[in-house]
């Protein structure tokens, strides 16, 4: 057991004995080390303002990734090297990336610009990544960093400079060095600081977690912390007792298991999007979208079921699928139907000491044909207005079982089960053949009108999708149904570096 | 000494002198200043739209850790909050101004009620939980209503905002129109969101009082607390070095900056005042919703007969803010016969204030839209009708405009943007399933200039600084006054240090309506001038540095002031522009993208273009979230802003910029200043929303009369 957190600043190894279960990175940077080149600006893991790189050794290199400070808490920080804008100029002057902010004018009243620099900065340490990369994939690595006086094209120019070239710094040539240390601090020791009333602990096993969690049902679990983070800093909700996932061994696994895909509880969707764009390249469409980079780099597919949220992006598409929930407790294990596990708006068929392990995801059998969603008014770092997930198994051209799920029809992602049946036997070109189907929809939902869409927009948009889907089933063009938000889709796979 | 290359740093893309501050983290704002013993505070809000505090239970929160003070009106001090003689530009004419805990009285939901003040910021947070408050609610007023709409005060129209204003005859010229359109137009409440919160800490000494504020006019800071507290303006002193946005927010001295200096006050301890990104929604105004409606008149030649444009806004029931947004239907365009009417709506909400481009963007809007209604009323295209009826001169003042290059950004965008080859017809561009639509408007923003005052020092190591009380929110202050004293000093960029933001420098207007380039430039560059005088009279010859030394001198400086003069009552002034939009629209999903857009801009001379261009590019993007995303979710039933957060209202991100145009039409104006520039912030979000919105109508057939237009406007037909 070890009773501090520790990790990597400005090149020395920091230990921390004593500090709140929720305070945040950035109070700690801001207000304890009073370094306070990470803004803050929205407190809510929104504008980007307090992005800073943070560091893991994964497969024999460091990883950096871009995060958003004000809603992760110092805690989960154990074991990974916290990078900021402070700290990436040299000796021999500025940062690739701030030269060429500053050559290209990509900051004017400077208040985002540390948390553009250090999104691009995460960019530049990615190896695999193109020279300079497409536009399409620089707008994902600022989708979480909102500008109001640059018009962002000033920075697209300066990350095309700085990324014109394979990364090269001293961060690459120290790799090997924080590579080794990152390995020390990641012992095999439990986490546990503070006291029974109050700690925030970091158990090490899937047992250690579940003995902990039966002792302390009462504890918040956290993953990403993305969503419960906003609890702390917006809701002021008092959690007193921190039981974070990160260091769990195996919790994060990715596992192909031949007619399905494993994903763990603490997979991260960034970690995630290879393997479900690989059932079907939608799913990666859609999960590209989900947040921004920096809530992906941090937020979990298990976090996005475990909350419940009615608009969570994830659930329609895996209740689609089929997917399986997978939940473990000190005293037994036992695996959910996705669907089922949803019962009310926030209320999830989970039992006190029970917690998500992971989902299994089947694949997509001979004769399915499977499409995804996402309706927002922005493009990026939206929430959906109504996101619908479409899985038709066909047979001599026609459909023989649908399984249709929507977020944000409904206090729950619910299937649409009232469409699914009048869809049994129907050509899926066959436009006359529809209206059946089209018309369950008031079956099926009742949505509200509130100040994302109107009730009215949300069904009209969901037939249409629902039409979108057919079409594409029977063989019309897909490029514009990825034409999503606003503004035209992104060339599949455009979300990994390359 | 040789007198300076004349512009050898003037009108070059110089980089930002304060960029690697910026990108590497150590430039400071005004929540970042540490002075020893610091403390936090965190202002509770309101929760009723209106009514009285029955009761305000505090004990929980004073024994709280860490806890130094709760004040609300029980136990602020009393402040004398004096009358000014003059109030300045920034603030409403008319009402009073929010006072801080002097009463127990709620005006509007989420006004403050009271701090707690704590070692630590947690602290102070966790504590102004537990502060019980107990109202007595009266009946709110939270609706719209244009019918309550009322004109503005004396004092009001006074200051350019009048109830009534036009020239000729405006119901004649609608009778004798052959065509006319009468349209009607809503604007959204919208909210400045500067990525930076607004801030101030407040540090007594005895009775002097510094104050580290985000501020767009740190001396007027100094004047307005003095008033507030009744003391001393020489005991005051603002900083501000660097401002992290603020489009407008910033302008006025708002309540928090009182409320951090009684939270010192009472504490014995410097306080810090940090305003959450929630509580900015209601503490520091926002552009108000606008209900307007214009009606157009024309003769069969397309030539205008009568502009007739009405306004409704929204407004607080304690102060009257108002907007200019009736003067583009005064100057835009050559019409005989203009008349306007401005009311004003009381409502259970924070005052609005000033946001780029205040009232004429609002106003532009309406008018431009209207514009492309006539068009197709008349038949015509758009850009030909707005050459049409060019105002050769400001027909609102009768002047001649001091520069004017308005046919030249029609011509150089359209020719830019490919204009010639839209079709007439709505709907009848496509590419593939979308619809395709062109669009177009004008944008005019008055030029105008105000005094200022400047200091240039030069030292004997050949470097020099110059000073004066302005601010720089972003655009470029601190580089384009460095580049116009290096060319009056002959001396390259890196041997000026521009000084500002603090209000003991000499004096300077507020950093706000693009007046600051001509205004601190016209001062800076007398400066130079001064101490370039001083400089020739010494004896020797050689540079600067060698002239000092030969006079046994480690510095020699001068001030000047420079003002505006008669110019001001012969010539009217004003930036120009023309934007170009092609949208594309999905009607099975209500899905719009805007493709590009190009704008051309007469602003004069350009001090330095690559700071120009990135200008522009930031304002029409802020134009383009007007017409798309940005809009307060009001709900009248709590009084209150429903998408308080950067979530749910909605900014453009940077998957959203097109492709983005921006040009300068050569200009220069020599009458406004003798930089011959004419400022250059306001004109960049004017036109783009109408020109989107007009681009919709193209793509469409339907015409969208509210902004922001939303998929659920665009969905089926």
């Amino acid at each position: 057991m070890r009773d501090s957190v520790r990790f990597i600043r400005q090149g020395r190894v920091v230990e921390l004995k004593s500090f709140g279960p929720t305070e945040t990175l950035l109070d700690h940077l801001r207000l304890t080390e009073r370094a306070c080149g990470t803004k803050e600006g929205c407190n809510e893991g929104d504008c980007g303002a307090c992005t800073v790189a943070v560091g893991t050794h994964e497969d024999g290199k460091v990883v950096y990734r871009p995060v958003n400070a004000c809603i992760l808490f110092v805690g989960q920080l154990d074991g990974k090297e916290i990078v900021t804008v402070e700290d990436i100029a040299g000796s021999g002057g500025l940062h690739p990336v701030q030269q060429a902010m500053v050559d290209h004018h990509g900051s004017q009243c400077g208040f985002c610009t540390p948390g553009i620099v250090m999104s691009l900065f995460a960019l530049y340490q990615d190896a695999g990544r193109a020279t300079p990369p497409p536009r399409a994939v620089i707008d994902e690595w600022l989708s979480g960093n909102l500008c109001r006086c640059t018009g962002y094209r000033p920075i697209v120019e300066a990350a095309r400079t700085a990324l014109s070239a394979p990364p090269d710094d001293m961060f690459t040539r120290s790799a090997e060095a924080t590579g080794g240390v990152l390995q020390f601090l990641a012992d095999a020791e439990d986490v546990f600081v503070g006291t029974d009333q109050r700690f925030f602990a970091a158990p090490r096993s899937v047992e250690a977690l579940a003995a902990l969690y039966e002792r302390h049902p009462d504890a918040t679990l956290v993953a990403g912390a993305t969503d419960v983070g906003l609890w702390i800093t917006k809701q002021f909700r008092p959690v007193e007792k921190v039981i974070h996932l990160g260091r769990v061994d195996g919790l994060d696994r990715i596992e192909d298991v031949g007619p399905a895909v494993i994903i763990g509880a603490t997979a991260t969707y960034e970690a995630a999007t290879d393997a479900l764009a690989g059932i079907d390249p939608d799913i990666g469409a859609v999960v590209r979208r989900i947040g921004s980079r920096q809530v992906r780099a941090s937020g979990t597919i298990g976090g996005n079921i475990a909350n419940g949220s009615p608009i969570g992006d994830t659930p329609p598409m895996l209740i689609a699928l089929g997917a399986t929930l997978e939940l473990v407790s000190a005293k037994a294990n036992r695996a959910v139907p996705l669907e089922d596990f949803f019962i009310a708006y926030g209320r999830q068929d989970r039992q006190p000491g029970e917690f998500v392990a992971g989902v299994l995801v089947p694949k997509l059998k001979a004769g399915q044909v499977f499409r995804a969603y996402k309706i927002s008014k922005r493009f990026d770092q939206d929430i959906s207005a109504v996101m619908g997930a479409f899985l038709f198994t066909l047979a001599d051209g026609v459909i023989t079982e649908a399984r249709i799920a929507f977020g944000g029809l409904a206090g729950t992602p619910k299937r649409a089960a009232a469409v699914e049946a009048r869809l049994i036997g129907v050509a899926p070109g066959s436009a006359a053949a529809w209206s059946p189907a089209m018309e369950a929809f008031a079956e099926d939902f009742q949505p509200l009108t509130d100040m994302r869409a109107s009730a009215h927009y949300r069904l009209e948009t969901a037939r249409a999708l629902l039409g979108k889907a057919l079409l594409e089933t029977a063989g019309a063009p897909t490029t514009r149904t990825r034409v999503i938000g606003q503004r035209e889709a992104r060339q599949e796979g455009a979300h990994v570096g390359a | 000494m040789n007198a300076p290359a004349l512009s050898a740093v003037i009108g070059q893309p110089v980089s930002r002198v304060d960029g690697p501050a910026k990108v590497t983290g150590t430039a400071r704002y005004a929540a970042e200043f540490v002075p020893d013993g610091l403390a936090y505070a965190s202002v509770v809000s309101a929760t009723i739209p209106r009514g009285r505090i029955r009761a305000l239970d505090t004990s929980a929160a004073e024994g709280m850790p860490g806890v130094l003070a709760v004040v609300s009106h029980r136990n602020a001090p009393k402040l004398p909050y004096l009358e000014r003689d003059q109030r300045p530009p920034v603030d409403p004419k008319s009402g009073d101004q929010l006072r801080m805990f002097q009463d127990d009285k709620v005006l509007f939901n989420g006004q403050p009620v009271a701090v707690v003040i704590a070692d630590s910021q947690q602290e102070a947070d966790a504590a102004a939980r537990c502060i019980g408050i107990a109202y007595d609610e009266t009946e709110p007023t939270t609706t719209f209503d244009p019918g309550r709409g009322r004109p503005p005060s004396e004092e009001t129209a006074k200051g350019g905002r009048p109830g009534a204003a036009g020239r000729g005859d405006g119901a004649a010229g609608l009778a004798e129109a052959a065509t006319t359109v009468d349209v009607t137009y809503v604007q959204a409440r919208e909210h400045h969101n500067a990525i930076e919160p607004h801030a101030t800490i407040a540090q007594w000494d005895g009775d002097s009082l510094t104050l580290y504020d985000k501020s767009q006019w740190v001396q007027n800071v100094v004047v307005e607390i003095a008033h507030v507290f009744g003391i001393e303006a020489g005991k005051i002193r603002v900083i501000s070095p660097f401002v992290g946005g603020a489009f407008g927010s910033a302008l006025r001295t708002w309540p928090h900056v009182t409320i951090a200096a009684i939270a010192a006050k009472m504490t014995g301890r410097p306080v810090r005042v940090e305003l959450s990104r929630r509580q900015l929604y209601h503490s520091v105004g926002f552009r108000p919703h606008t209900l307007q409606r214009v009606r157009l008149g024309a003769a069969p030649d397309g030539r205008l007969t009568a502009i007739l444009q009405d306004a409704a806004a929204q407004v607080a029931t304690y102060e009257e803010y108002a907007e200019t947004t009736l003067q583009p239907a005064e100057t835009t365009y050559s019409c005989p016969n203009v008349a306007t009417a401005y009311r004003l709506v009381e409502m259970d909400t924070n005052s609005p204030c000033p946001m780029r481009g205040p009232g004429i963007v609002t106003g532009l809007y309406a008018l431009e839209a209207a514009m492309d209604e006539l068009a197709v009323a008349l038949n015509v295209d758009p850009v030909a009708l707005r050459l049409k009826n060019h105002a050769d001169i400001n027909e609102k003042t009768g002047l001649p405009w001091s520069s004017k290059a308005l046919k030249a950004c029609y011509e150089t965008a359209a020719e830019r943007f490919g204009w010639a080859d839209r079709i007439a017809a709505p709907r009848s561009m496509r590419i593939g399933t979308d619809l395709v639509g062109y669009g177009m408007a004008t944008a005019i923003y008055h030029a105008d200039r105000a005094p200022a005052e400047a200091e240039v020092i030069l030292f004997a190591n050949g470097t020099a600084v110059v000073r004066t009380a302005a601010s720089d929110m972003g655009p470029g202050t601190y580089t384009s006054i460095t580049q116009i004293a290096a060319d009056e000093l002959g001396l390259p960029v890196e041997a000026i240090r521009f000084e500002l933001g603090d209000s003991t420098l000499p004096m300077a207007p507020v950093h706000g309506g693009s007046i600051t380039l001509v205004s601190v430039g016209s001062a800076v560059a007398e400066a130079c001038a001064a101490v370039r005088q001083k400089l020739e009279a010494l004896t020797g010859e050689g540079s600067i540095a060698e002239r000092l030394r030969a006079n046994g001198l480690d510095r020699l400086a001068a001030s000047a002031k420079a003002s505006p003069g008669e110019e001001t009552k012969r010539y009217a002034s004003s930036a120009f522009g023309a934007v170009f939009v092609e949208v594309r629209v999905d009607e099975g999903l209500g899905t719009l993208r805007v493709k590009r857009m190009t704008g051309a801009y007469d602003v004069g001379r350009v001090i330095n273009p690559k700071i120009a261009r990135s200008q522009c590019i930031g304002g029409m993007m802020g134009g383009l979230g007007m017409a798309l995303m940005e809009a307060a979710e009001w709900d009248p039933r709590f009084g209150k802003v429903m998408n308080a957060n950067l979530a749910e209202y909605l900014v453009p991100v940077c998957a959203d910029t097109p492709a983005l145009d921006v040009t300068f039409v050569p200009s220069e104006d020599t009458v406004l200043n003798p930089l011959g520039a004419k400022g250059l912030a306001e004109i960049a979000i004017c036109g783009v929303a109408p020109a989107i919105a007009n681009a919709v109508f193209h793509a469409t057939g339907r015409r969208q009369r509210h902004i922001p237009i939303r998929p659920e406007d665009l969905i089926g037909t």
